[in-house]
């Protein structure tokens, strides 16, 4: 058999809606037998602390309220994701290193924190989608 | 011929898709599974996820407002 067609992810934004749309595509696609790695980096992990989370105070518009209104949040789907397929959530090293922070901070959906090289390892020979 | 009915309405895309992909694990190849869904998205994007996971549309029909997609499990 073929082996899965690999799909990365690199988010970048801290917008509700993009991660969003990210999560979405990800586990979609990992639902789909793809094999997903999702980046999480730079002002992305705002929303994965647990204190914005708590909160709800993620950045968003209209778009953003709505979805939060009527769908299941980021973090689930990425959890739905996981368990009905292969997806991996990498929060940046760098980023962590800059901020101080730690696993700890984040809701519990990530893997591991890796740096660009790991990453670029990880997609290579797959499609990268950039968010 | 429909083993199981999974009433997904009210839930946004990809709630309706997941729900489904949880009933065709659990299925014997063979079986039938009917998701009912009343959001648009997911009546175009299932019969997608049927075809690329090459499985078996059985219908989509649209009644009452809402979707109801069956699809046959043709392989484990």
């Amino acid at each position: 058999m073929d082996r899965a067609p690999k799909l990365s992810i690199i988010l970048a934004s801290e917008e509700l809606e993009k991660v969003h749309a990210a999560s979405l595509m990800g586990s979609v696609a990992a639902m789909s037998g793809m094999e997903v790695s999702l980046f999480v980096t730079m002002n992305a992990l705002i929303p994965f602390l647990k204190k914005t989370a708590e909160k709800q105070s993620f950045k968003m518009g209209e778009m953003g309220t709505s979805l939060l209104e009527k769908t299941d949040r980021f973090d689930t789907l990425l959890e739905n994701g996981k368990a009905l397929g292969s997806l991996k959530v990498y929060a940046c090293a760098l980023a962590m290193d800059v901020m101080g922070w730690t696993m700890e901070d984040f809701l519990p959906v990530f893997d591991d924190v890796i740096g660009v090289t790991a990453f670029f390892n990880l997609a290579q020979d797959g499609q990268i989608l950039t968010m | 011929m429909i083993k199981k009915t999974i009433d997904a309405r009210g839930s946004y895309c990809p709630g309706p898709l997941m729900e489904l992909i949880k009933a065709m694990r659990a299925a014997a190849v063979g079986d039938v599974i009917e998701v009912w869904s009343n959001d648009a998205g997911s009546a175009k994007d299932i019969p997608e996820w049927v075809n690329k996971m090459k499985h078996t549309l059985v219908h989509v029909q649209e009644t009452d407002g809402f979707y109801k997609i069956a699809v046959e499990k043709t392989h484990p």
